[in-house]
């Protein structure tokens, strides 16, 4: 329920701004805009999925402690790990082989093995398709959140929330096409430039959603607080007047569109500020599904929020949400404020991944409920893995591994209950089937309806892609 | 992490699929078997030519379609595609002929192959497939060395002008120029094109009102004189230098020396410094001219970009650190050579580029022109920090004479920090000197860990007010410690490490991480500060300090009134100071402690950075003889506790009051002592600025080795170290740039003299089109970074060599290119699209033939970037802040962390009001309202703004706070200036923010606006309007 008791008026006056213009086709000038930016009308082939919702865990999810079952390190607990003494990890030396933190068990008719660490998860197993043998190029934080956001480990390239938008233009009539919901605590490494639309035109740049602000989800939605002079009917006269002197001063500049589409924009602008809110009210949504989020749970809660919110946003045609679970720059300090375990693996992933358990299960069994599953591509990732030695003096860290990680996907075209590349027997290097971001980044792409070798852009001296000039479609995890 | 390990595996693992995909193809091959013995082929001559022409493209090394190379004899034997002797049983012959009736298989991409050449390849293979291993194929660009960019300038006999090309190429297309703007449009066309804000009505009027014919080039002149023309034009080329002011990445760190170079770019601008200069002192300024701060700062450019710290400093691990490293050489080298010669060099730091002639081994040689250097803070150079300093030094001593003077008249109190620094506590002190917690020695000079430490010793000191020093442990309360010459002792303080960092100072301890807390900068005027690390304690001497301030000199003036009160307090003092822990945020805390006579009377246990400031105030009776101030490390390690006392002071609790003639002479003296500290503030921070330094240290005199690293991989460097070099593609050059021995500054010099060669066409005609597109939104070349085979071609070839001629012609001069563009009449048409009175053909409507007006038939209309629509808001609201230089203004909040935060506020203040080119870019956090406008990311190179249209671009105009605040001030400044009035204040706003007067329609809206809604609301629609953001 809103909390606001002058909303209702405020949107009903903005509804009549909005109604009292008239002519004005937004959904043509929407397929419009779409299209603006891309060299083709539609997609490349038949779409599978129309939307993707992303949860990208920063920091560097351990591999073995989740979903990589590997019961040869288990075996070889507390044994040396690299007898050579050669190997340098990003912040230590090896220490001793260790297993997982968490039992492995086999669930679902697939039996595909999930860690103790995601109870709920597990429950969903038969729906996921996992992609074991993920490396990156960078085991740093920076570079690699960025490798998996854009392709690249330098920052200023688009990210995959961007070039979809870029490719498929919005379905929303009224909501942005790409919306980010960064983690409550703070950033992830790297920052904003992390859900950059980088040389793409601006358009393409996301939208970050606050739903915990019902006073402006989005940035700027409505007037700041504090300006006495604006007044509901102020608003209004404004904007009538701000309308009549642009079409006065375009009438001498007949064949400028650009004058006519920053006329639009406003006239946009004014259905957001009545669809974000309705968007982001959580409160609108039945007891069973806030319960089988856990909305109000003092940990899990804000991350469970944002799943829910993802799903009421591409429920109304965003194209493209992306969920943060963990932040980096962050003062909270009780842990780690993101996933990378350096001195207490069983304290940082035992938080977080159940935050994610609670949200990602939940997510996937409402989308899945709504009958949205089918239609949307859900993507799970994080920029690397972990080391299956230990770090530390008490050994209960994991240092850096950009060598192998797990990503897993479900829904929109994905074969559930499967398994993809594998690690070698201590989950150290991915050796079959190694895949990087740009595998991935095809396969997403794919499912959308877009082939990744044409959805270009010239910048500086090339045509740029989101796979830069590799990727390969995973055939083994479509359905 | 072993790339090359998993890339090989990869390779294996798709391998089976090709065998079995050949395995296939020999089922159904029937191929006809026949030999001839001819003459010996020649692979290099007759086949490699094939191979290049027809399959190479896909089946290159780097490319791999179909996981096939056919780059090198290593690849043939690996994929046994070729099997020596036996053509018929080769799989190579087989895809490339033609099977009953079928195309060949091969190739799918390219030209098939003729029966010569199949027969060709087919002899080869009969005679053993000899394949010598020196012969690589690789992929043909696209260009070669004839592409037009590389060819010298075209030569002009005759003088010609810029609306001669113009109109040759309108001739040709049916085309007519488009007629003169009038006056008001082309002052606010100029205004914004030349100093990025609007003209003010005033420049208006006085222009369009100018009976001087020449009055527009008078107009021009005078905008080029004004410093707001530097400002406007450095931020196109910090665009091109992708500027920060911090570091990016991960951690994002401060680099908050960076805006020197900022200011340097503005200044060449202004003074017009000849474009190679501007260039040579950019590229190697501190090697070619060392005495010339400017020069020197200009390099600057080299280092502008984000760099890795966690990637290059912080991991342990030196894979990663190579993989940092290479791409910050490549970032240098990119930037150079598309900010200058719009080369896309980097597009051949993986293979061969495949468009233009730049070989990758090229592409090495010039990261060897770098290899040698590392970005870091540095000097200006020495002369100037010495002289810096001493300057620094002659102000803070005359300011601690007036100081000292003051005090002796009215002050009574002691500065204690100054005693620490050896002074009479009345500011004859030295900032910085410090005493030895071990031995109570005086020092100067910084230390760190302290070694040969003896806890809890008593040192006695030689300075009159100073009883003597210590470092405490407190062995859990059973030490009893010793606070003075006199044995007296303390027990009950805590265990600590017993180790002790740095001395005793006066001001901040060595490597201290801050000497600001809650705002107080202590080492800023009017401040004081006593760094006191843990575990290290000092004891005063409160006798001797309380003869001083009982002395005849300070209480008992002839003319001060009698010391009001009781006598016998005339000997209680009072200690007041303001308490912090000074290190970093996070976990670190410490303890402090304050006692009389070893009776404690204030302590403070487990303080951290986020405590902020204890104010410490203590009654001192007079039998009292010593006060100790102690800092102990907390228990959690003595690292960071770096404990400060902020203007600690002793002074009398009773004060007589001073007489008029004592006031006049302190009035005096204060009034001589802010203009000492006005010089102060004026000498600025430190004379450092980020650029580059040499990688040389110590014996280590040569430049890192720099090999060709195959497939940019960092871990697979290939063939012998390369010396540094450039690209032959310019024939007219030497692309030699020195030899392996070569050191670093000779590379650079080698580099900036090549570019800037005055045979070099191709530098020339890069910045005579950046400059066309920064006045028409377009180049000649409309892909402005890239003169490449992917770049777009000339429009008017002929008029960019004349240009670039031009330039050569006015010596390098960019405010004469500016001058030639603007007075041009192509430049001053208008630029609304002809309105076709009568039916026309498709040929002649200008619109049909050339809608993108590629052949300038009308000026282009333009809507203005994100900075500019700030500053005219600032501006036309009449708070635009002129201020020039110095530091960027901050307008987030700053906060220490890992990855610090930060925090936008809105700019609701003068020193935020600043021009945006002078704002503080934070790379992580951009600001987004600015972002929204199209500002872009500061880690891409930008050679040209793009511009959309958003909703929620109107939502930041119509709602963000600036831009309330701003229209407030707006309306403000409208009632002011033009009454109370209605169609006054709606004339005065629209001359303000659209340089007109409103039309009667407009006026008749505008008017009843103001009067229903206030005037607030017409000032915020204005700065909404479209023609407040497009300029015709």
């Amino acid at each position: 329920m809103s909390t606001n008791p002058n909303e209702p008026s405020r949107r009903e006056f903005l509804r009549q701004a909005g109604g009292g213009l008239g002519s004005f086709a937004l959904a043509a000038m929407l397929a419009e805009e779409a299209n603006a930016g891309s060299s083709e009308s539609g997609t490349h082939h038949l779409a599978k999925a129309k939307r993707v919702i992303q949860i990208f865990c920063p920091g560097g999810m351990s591999q073995v402690d989740t979903f990589d079952y590997k019961p040869e390190l288990a075996k070889r607990n507390g044994t040396t790990f690299d007898p050579d003494g050669k190997l340098q990890f990003f912040a230590s030396k090896p220490g001793n082989c260790q297993g997982s933190h968490w039992k492995f068990r086999q669930h679902g008719e697939s039996g595909l093995w999930i860690s103790d660490l995601f109870p709920k998860l597990a429950g969903c197993v038969d729906d996921m398709a996992f992609i074991y043998s993920m490396h990156s190029k960078s085991a740093l934080h920076g570079p690699a959140c960025f490798m998996m956001n854009t392709g690249f480990t330098l920052p200023g390239f688009p990210c995959m929330g961007s070039w979809v938008t870029y490719g498929l233009g919005s379905e929303a009539d009224d909501l942005p096409a790409f919306v980010v919901l960064p983690d409550p605590r703070g950033l992830p490494p790297g920052g904003i430039i992390n859900w950059g639309a980088g040389f793409l035109p601006a358009q393409h740049q996301a939208t970050t959603l606050d739903a915990n602000n019902r006073q402006q989800p989005i940035a700027d939605l409505f007037p700041a607080a504090g300006i006495e002079e604006v007044t509901e009917t102020s608003e209004q006269a404004g904007l009538d007047f701000l309308g009549k002197l642009n079409r006065l001063h375009q009438t001498s500049r007949a064949g400028n569109s650009e004058l006519e589409a920053r006329i639009k924009a406003y006239e946009m602008a004014a259905r957001l500020q009545l669809s974000a809110p309705e968007a982001t009210d959580l409160g609108q949504e039945s007891k069973a599904t806030q319960e089988l989020y856990g909305l109000q749970h003092p940990e899990a809660g804000p991350f469970a929020r944002q799943c829910l919110l993802a799903r009421r946003l591409v429920q109304r045609g965003v194209r493209f949400v992306q969920i943060y679970c963990g932040a980096e720059n962050t003062t909270a300090k009780k842990i780690r404020p993101n996933w990378d375990s350096h001195e207490d693996l069983p304290r940082d992933h035992g938080y977080w991944g159940s935050v994610l358990d609670n949200g990602a299960a939940a997510l996937l069994t409402d989308l899945k409920q709504q009958g949205m599953l089918e239609e949307t591509l859900v993507i799970c990732t994080t920029e690397f893995g972990r080391q299956p030695a230990a770090q530390g003096a008490a050994a209960k860290g994991r240092d850096h591994n950009a060598g192998a990680f797990t990503a897993w996907l479900a829904g929109g075209g994905i074969k559930g209950g499967v398994g993809y590349g594998a690690t070698d027997e201590l989950g150290f290097q991915s050796v079959v089937n190694p895949t990087y971001s740009y595998d991935l980044h095809a396969t997403a792409l794919h499912l959308l309806g877009i082939d990744h070798q044409r959805l270009t852009f010239y910048h500086n001296g090339i045509e740029r892609r989101l796979t830069d000039v590799h990727g390969h479609l995973i055939r083994e995890i479509l359905a | 992490m072993d790339v090359n390990a998993t890339s090989r595996l990869c390779r294996s693992t798709f391998r089976v699929d090709r065998i079995t995909c050949c395995a296939l193809f020999c089922l159904v091959f029937v191929g006809a078997s026949w030999v001839s013995a001819e003459q010996k082929v020649d692979f290099a001559k007759q086949v490699a030519p094939i191979f290049q022409q027809h399959c190479i493209r896909c089946h290159s090394d780097d490319d791999r379609q179909g996981e096939l190379s056919l780059a090198s004899v290593d690849d043939l034997n690996e994929n046994e595609f070729v099997i020596p002797g036996q053509p018929d049983a080769s799989y190579l012959l087989e895809v490339i002929m033609a099977q009953e009736g079928e195309p060949p298989a091969m190739p799918q991409e390219a030209e098939r192959l003729k029966d010569a050449e199949v027969q060709t390849i087919r002899r080869w293979i009969q005679q053993g497939a000899a394949w010598p291993a020196e012969v690589r194929i690789k992929q043909a660009s696209k260009a070669d060395a004839s592409w037009w960019a590389y060819q010298p300038l075209q030569v002009f006999p005759k003088p010609h002008s810029i609306d001669e090309f113009i109109s040759a190429k309108h001739q040709k297309h049916d085309l007519r120029f488009a007629q003169r703007a009038d006056r008001r449009t082309l002052i606010r066309r100029l205004s914004f094109d030349l100093h990025g804000l609007p003209p003010t009505p005033e420049q208006i009027k006085r222009f369009v009102s100018d009976p001087d014919p020449n009055a527009y080039q008078k107009l021009v002149d005078r905008m080029l004189d004004s410093p707001r023309y530097g400002e406007r034009f450095a931020q196109h080329w910090l665009d091109l230098a992708h500027y920060g002011d911090t570091h990016g990445f991960e951690r994002d760190k401060r680099r908050d020396n960076a805006w020197r170079y900022r200011d340097y770019v503005i200044q060449a601008f202004n003074d017009d410094k000849p474009y190679s200069r501007f260039l040579q002192e950019q590229i190697a300024g501190d090697v070619l001219w060392p005495n010339d701060p400017q020069a020197v700062i200009a390099t600057g450019f080299l280092a502008a970009g984000p760099w890795d710290f966690v990637g290059q400093v912080e991991t342990k691990s030196p894979a990663l650190r190579r993989a940092a490293r290479s791409l910050d050489l490549d970032d240098m080298a990119t930037q150079v050579m598309t900010a200058s010669m719009a080369m896309t060099v980097n597009c051949a730091r993986c293979h061969d580029h495949k468009l233009d002639p730049i070989t990758q081994r090229e592409y090495y040689q010039l990261r060897a022109v770098f290899a040698g250097i590392k970005r870091t803070d540095r000097v200006v150079s020495e002369q100037a920090l010495q002289d810096y300093q001493d300057q620094k030094e002659t102000l803070r001593m005359q300011r601690n004479a007036l100081d000292a003077a003051a005090a002796q008249l009215t002050g009574r109190s002691i500065d204690l920090a100054d005693v620490v620094g050896g002074g009479n506590g009345f500011g004859t002190g030295m900032f910085r000197q410090a005493i030895d917690p071990r031995n109570a020695k005086v020092q100067t000079r910084d230390f760190g860990n302290l070694g040969n430490v003896i806890v809890n010793r008593f040192s006695r000191s030689d300075h009159p007010l100073v009883d003597g020093v210590f470092i405490a442990d407190g062995k859990a309360g059973q030490a009893e410690v010793p606070i003075s010459s006199t044995e007296v002792t303390v027990s009950g303080l805590p265990t600590t490490s017993g180790k002790a960092w740095d001395m005793i100072r006066n001001g901040p301890v060595a490597s201290q991480h801050s000497t600001t807390i809650d705002g107080i900068d202590f080492t800023g005027p009017g401040h004081h500060l006593i760094g006191l690390h843990a575990n290290a304690g000092i004891t005063f001497d409160l006798s001797a300090a309380r003869e001083v301030l009982l002395s005849k000199q300070v209480t008992q003036r002839a003319d001060d009134e009698a010391t009001a009160g009781d006598q016998s307090l005339a000997g209680e003092l009072r200690f007041t100071a303001k308490l912090g822990y000074f290190g970093a945020s996070g976990s670190n805390v410490a303890d402090a402690w304050v006692f009389l006579d070893g009776k404690r009377v204030a302590e403070f246990r487990k303080l951290k950075r986020d405590d902020g400031l204890q104010a410490i105030d203590v009654n001192i009776p007079t039998k009292s003889k010593f006060l100790t101030l102690l800092a102990t490390d907390g228990g959690n390690g003595y690292g960071m506790d770096q404990i400060g006392f902020g203007d600690p002071q002793l002074r009398l609790s009773k004060l007589p009051r001073p007489s008029q003639e004592t006031q006049r002479r302190v009035a005096k003296l204060k009034q001589r002592r802010d203009r000492v500290e006005q010089q102060l503030l004026e000498l600025g921070p430190t004379p450092e600025f980020y650029g580059v330094a040499s990688t040389e240290k110590g014996a280590e005199r040569s430049v890192p080795e720099v090999r060709l690293l195959s497939r940019g991989n960092p871990e697979s460097p290939s063939g012998h170290a390369l010396e540094p070099g450039s690209f032959a593609a310019l024939s007219m050059l030497q692309p030699q740039l020195g030899t392996l021995q070569s050191n670093q500054g000779e590379r650079r010099v080698a580099l900036a003299n090549w570019i800037t060669h005055r045979d070099n066409p191709l530098t020339k005609r890069v910045i005579v089109n950046r400059l066309w597109q920064w006045h028409f939104g377009t180049g000649l070349v409309s892909t402005p970074s890239d003169f490449g085979y992917g770049g777009a071609r000339p429009s008017h070839p002929q008029l960019l060599d004349w240009l670039a001629g031009e330039l050569v012609a006015n010596q390098g001069s960019l405010k004469a290119m500016h001058r030639l563009i603007v007075n041009s009449r192509t430049y001053q048409q208008v630029s609304v699209i002809h309105r076709v009175d009568t039916p026309s053909s498709e040929r002649t409507n200008p619109a049909r033939v050339d809608a993108d007006n590629r052949l300038l038939w009308r000026q282009n209309p333009r809507r203005v970037e994100a900075e500019v629509i700030r500053d005219s808001v600032l501006h036309v609201s009449g708070k635009l802040n002129m201020q020039q230089g110095g530091p960027g203004f901050e307008d987030f909040t700053y906060q220490e962390a890992y990855a610090p935060i930060y925090t936008y506020v809105t700019a609701d203040s003068k020193p935020l009001w600043r021009r945006s080119i002078y704002r503080y870019r934070v790379r992580t956090t951009p600001d987004r309202f600015l972002t929204t406008l199209d500002c872009p990311d500061p880690a891409n190179m930008t050679p040209q703004r793009l511009t959309t249209t958003t909703p929620l671009q109107s939502l930041a105009l119509y709602n963000n706070e600036l831009m309330l605040r701003q229209a407030r001030y707006f309306a403000q400044r409208v009632s002011e200036e033009a009454g109370a009035k209605p169609s006054d204040q709606v004339q005065r706003a629209f001359q303000l923010a659209l340089g007109r007067a409103a039309e009667m329609e407009e006026l008749q809206w505008a008017v009843s606006l103001v009067q229903q809604q206030g005037l607030f609301v017409l000032c915020r629609s204005l700065f909404n309007a479209n023609e407040f953001v497009y300029v015709d």
